[in-house]
């Protein structure tokens, strides 16, 4: 669905009479539309990279908020020529921070909050709260707003219209607009907040965003393990309806796993597994811990001890671990990052699972599943002649950030979901110091 | 060895498309529909966290209970399901609601409107509604005239109908029914059930005839020598006599479940995986379908009655004994019939229905048996070869087979038969979700392809118009044969494969 802008070119007004406008909009009929029953989305949406990419000249404007191909290409350039090793993913917030380093002074349009993508604006949000830092950091606090309507084809009937609120400035500047924030949201409609940043930038502005009982929406790959896995950790302890991106990513490989396990002929070897390999793209473990924890939950493995595996390479450090099987038996884990010529959009994607199963009275199991980009040769090499193998491809995901956000908020859920509740505190375990 | 029972990997990845925050509104809340499948069906999904939190069921009947009475009989009738899983229970039973009302009473349902505002408010469920009629058939029409007229169908993006079956009662009454409904809402809005389409099996005939190259080039009447369809059951008519006494066999089965299977064994395929494209293949292919003799139907159709049988030890009544059926009942429990389908894939390839209670075993199953081989080189172990047979499983022990020869073991060349088989059991092992779980998501998901679209309906019971005719006007031309119950039903129906020189398969 291509993004669509808000029908009403957006007005800007002073921080103090948004809420006042609002109201005042709505309580007289806006065309005698009524404002939809729905929820109110609120987006952390600094984008530092597309605002890099176009400071420096690497891609044209306007700002968008929106990640697409033409950027993420301009991104994958930019690795090399900022000297970031090859496997750094174009989505990875050390980029952004590179570019920054860099000079470069060419302006654009600033348009974000105003593209609604078209997949989010058919739940038709009652209210779209954008927050947009700017590079510059004295920048004072715009504010606009903007009523919209879904579009017919888009499933809207003219009936029921939402609006549409941008808080521009910089760091400072958003800080003081928190304050608008509160009384935009109210209490009525539920209410969701997208994290669509670095989980290490601004705590204190992620946590004025989204107190209980708001839905939170993150990513855990962008942002440093240990950061991403503590923010899940006391969210969902805390009770938060939390949705992480990076775990639902994480959809096809579940599903291709449980896949090789549906003949119930193979149930029984999930009862002896010994040994569990995981390879990820890169500097970054979360994913493939999150697949390993979930793996682990599920199966009712207990985690004994787990430990740094130094590589002394660029690409960064492996994570071991051995757990108990519910029979007593031990597992052997091993995670390992693997240099890729060309990384995938979000830091951490994973490149292949092997999983080896030692039934006692029959030959061994050993399943791989391996991206469909990439090889997986590390974990196909060596000492299976004697296994039964069950080798499958994962399909890669096909859809954008947007559309998973917007599947969240289809299907409204107050309430985490119980595999990644269960698998993250097990993941922040695993990622050992 | 110690056994996994269900795959623990598969726990929560099921389906991934997502309900949008709604609110259900059940007519005959109080009837034994609702308690049976309906609010099980919901309880499923709910703890398969496919409901979204912005979620209430509003069950409306004429009775005057409050929410609590609502709640309190649904934990009751749904016993175990509740006592093992008590807190998803309790969690569950906020969102039901319960709102008296008579559809016959317009302002009730005007009040029901403001009711369905409030629970918006509530619930955060944004407007969107599916409205369940789960009421008796004499009130489809009047209900949806009600709900339109209160304007509660007026946003087709945001409101639904369900009808349950059955739709009309011949081709005149359903198209009435169409013309009612079709003025109170889009096509788009109105999802017809016939509870078979929600059977995997039933899906996998479309998988497994287009997602597989091999089986389309055969699919037609050079190769396919006939085709049986078989829904058979062993129970009799239980309470149900009431409403079976003015249906029978032929509406009660045949007009929609086994029609159902029909249309997707024999459908062209079609452009793409979309729900028009689908029900436009379905619908041409049902309009190309003729009784083998329109003009003198009986020459093609056997009805029959189940009589007493059984054992000593359990013996079973006849179907005139059964309480609250008329002594002299001609009401069939059991209709077989051929039919033809006159298009270019089908022409002239026989195709045979039969359904019945009381009969041996429950099953279905659609068989489609090949031509022979052109010329026989060998001896075979049962005289003469047996022609290819793929069988398609329905239930139970949902699957499929493919029957052929090989050659038999020892020093000659005698060919003898083979089955190869697959089991939904052995290769997913996972139980499937009862039908009702499947088509109340797709409802309320607004997914229509498993519901039936009006030109279905009508060419459906256009197609048995015949039949219908000469019962309802000259019923002895079509004479009820009684057979004993725990029997494959009466000798006139094996008669009818007897003259084309076949017999029904026996499973
Ligand atoms: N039961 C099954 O297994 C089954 C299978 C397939 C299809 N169906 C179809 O499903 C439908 C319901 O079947 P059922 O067995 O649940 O029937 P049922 O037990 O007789 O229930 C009928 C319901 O309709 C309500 N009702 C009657 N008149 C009403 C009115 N004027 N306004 C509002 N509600 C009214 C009744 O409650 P009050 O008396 O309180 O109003 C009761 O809740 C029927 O169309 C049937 O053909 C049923």
């Amino acid at each position: 669905m291509a993004p669509q802008l808000t029908l009403q070119a957006p007005l800007e007004l002073p921080p103090t009479e948004v809420s006042p406008y609002l109201t005042q909009l709505w309580s007289q009929g806006l065309q005698g539309a009524t404002g939809a029953a729905t929820f109110t989305l609120v987006v952390w949406e600094p984008a530092w990279l597309e605002q890099h990419l176009i400071r420096t000249g690497r891609c044209d404007g306007p700002i968008t908020g929106l990640v697409n191909e033409e950027r993420l290409e301009a991104a994958r350039l930019a690795v090399s020529e900022c000297g970031l090793p090859f496997s750094t993913a174009p989505m990875a917030p050390d980029l952004a921070w590179a570019l920054g380093q860099l000079g470069g002074e060419h302006q654009a349009q600033d348009l974000r909050g105003q593209f609604v993508s078209g997949a989010i604006s058919a739940h038709m949000p009652r209210r779209l709260i954008t927050l947009a830092a700017t590079l510059a950091d004295n920048h004072p606090l715009e504010t606009m707003v903007a009523a919209y309507c879904p579009l017919p084809e888009e499933g809207g009937t003219g009936g029921a219209c939402g609006d549409v609120v941008v808080l521009k400035g910089g760091m400072g500047a958003l800080h003081q607009g928190l304050a608008l924030i509160s009384p935009l949201v109210g209490n009525d409609l539920p209410c969701w907040v997208w994290w669509n940043g670095s989980l290490d930038e601004a705590p204190e502005m992620l946590s004025a965003l989204a107190p209980i009982p708001r839905r939170l929406m993150v990513d855990s790959s962008l942002g440093t393990p240990r950061r991403c896995l503590d923010l899940l950790v006391e969210r969902i302890g805390a009770g938060q309806a939390v949705n992480d991106l990076n775990w639902l990513r994480l959809r096809s490989w579940r599903e291709s796993l449980a896949m090789v396990f549906d003949p119930p002929g193979r149930r029984d070897a999930l009862n002896h597994v010994v040994q569990l390999d995981i390879d990820v793209e890169g500097n970054h473990p979360v994913k493939g811990l999150l697949l390993a924890a979930w793996i682990a939950d599920r199966l009712g493995w207990h985690l004994e001890n787990s430990f740094v595996i130094p590589t002394g390479e660029a690409s960064g450090d492996g994570f071991g671990a051995e757990f108990q099987r519910t029979d007593g038996e031990s597992v052997r884990f091993r995670l390992m990052p693997v240099p890729v010529g060309v990384p995938k959009a979000h830091p951490g994607a994973l490149v292949g699972l092997r999983l080896i199963c030692a039934p006692a009275e029959r030959p061994p199991l050993c399943v791989i599943l391996c991206s469909e980009s990439g090889g997986c040769m590390r974990l196909e090499s060596g000492g299976m002649a004697s296994m039964e193998l069950a080798e499958e491809v994962v399909p890669l995901p096909n859809e954008s950030e947007e559309m998973e956000v917007a599947r969240l908020l289809g299907g409204g859920h107050d309430t985490t979901n119980p595999l990644l509740a269960a698998a993250v505190p097990l993941a922040a375990k695993l990622l050992a110091h | 060895m110690n056994a996994i029972l269900t795959n623990p990997l598969r726990v929560g990845l099921r389906q991934e498309r997502v309900i949008s925050p709604q609110c259900i509104v059940i007519f005959g809340a109080s009837g034994d529909l609702t308690h049976r499948k309906l609010i099980p069906a919901l309880f499923e999904l709910f703890r398969q966290r496919r409901l979204p939190s912005e979620f209430a069921v509003l069950g409306c009947a004429r009775r005057p209970w409050s929410d609590e009475e609502f709640r309190s009989r649904m934990a009751t009738a749904l016993g175990e399901e509740v006592r093992n899983h008590q807190s998803a229970w309790e969690q569950f039973a906020s969102c039901l609601f319960y709102e008296p009302v008579d559809l016959e009473q317009p302002e009730h349902v005007v009040r029901l409107g403001q009711r369905l505002e409030v629970i918006d408010r509530l619930k955060a469920t944004r407007g969107n509604r599916t409205f369940y009629l789960s009421v008796s058939p004499a009130f489809y029409g009047s209900g949806c005239r009600s709900l339109a007229a209160a304007g509660l169908l007026a946003d087709p993006s945001r409101s639904r109908v369900v009808i349950e079956k059955p739709f009309g009662r011949d081709y005149g009454s359903a198209q009435q029914l169409n013309k009612v409904v079709g003025t109170c809402a889009q096509e788009s809005q109105i999802f017809r059930i016939d509870h078979y389409l929600g059977k995997e099996t039933v899906q996998n005939i479309l998988v497994l005839r287009f997602a597989n190259a091999i089986f389309e080039p055969i699919w037609n009447r050079n190769y396919i020598a006939n085709v049986q369809i078989t829904a058979a059951e062993t129970v009799g008519v239980e309470e149900r006599a009431g409403y079976y006494e003015s249906s029978g066999a032929l509406r009660d089965m045949v007009q929609n479940h086994l029609t159902q299977m029909l249309a997707l064994t024999t459908m062209e395929a079609p452009g793409r995986f979309d729900p028009e494209a689908i029900r436009n293949e379905k619908a041409k292919v049902l309009q190309a379908a003729r009784l083998a003799d329109e003009q003198e139907p009986w020459n093609c159709c056997v009805r029959g009655q189940y009589s007493s049988g059984g054992s000593q030890a359990r013996p079973m009544s006849g179907y005139r004994q059964e309480p609250g059926v008329n002594t002299n009942s001609t009401t069939e429990t059991y209709v077989a019939m051929k039919l033809f389908i006159n298009n270019w894939r089908w022409q002239g390839v026989p195709f045979y229905l039969r359904t019945g209670k009381r009969l041996p075993k429950r099953m279905s199953e659609v068989v489609l048996t090949f031509r022979e081989a052109p010329v026989h080189l060998f001896d075979a172990a049962g005289g003469s070869p047996t022609a290819n047979q793929l069988i398609l499983r329905i239930q139970p022990d949902e699957g499929a087979g493919f029957l052929f020869e090989v050659k038999a073991p020892g020093s000659g060349m005698r060919s003898r038969p083979v089955d190869m088989h697959f089991s939904y059991d052995e290769s997913f092992g996972e139980p499937s979700d009862e039908g009702y779980v499947r088509l109340l998501a797709d409802a309320m998901l607004g997914d229509p392809t498993l519901f039936t679209r009006s030109d279905e309906v009508e060419a459906a019971w256009r197609l048995y118009t015949p039949l219908l005719e000469l019962i309802d006007d000259s019923p002895w031309q079509l004479p009820i044969h009684p057979y004993e119950s725990g029997t494959w039903g009466p000798g006139a129906s094996d008669n009818l494969l007897a003259n084309d020189g076949l017999m029904w398969r026996r499973p």
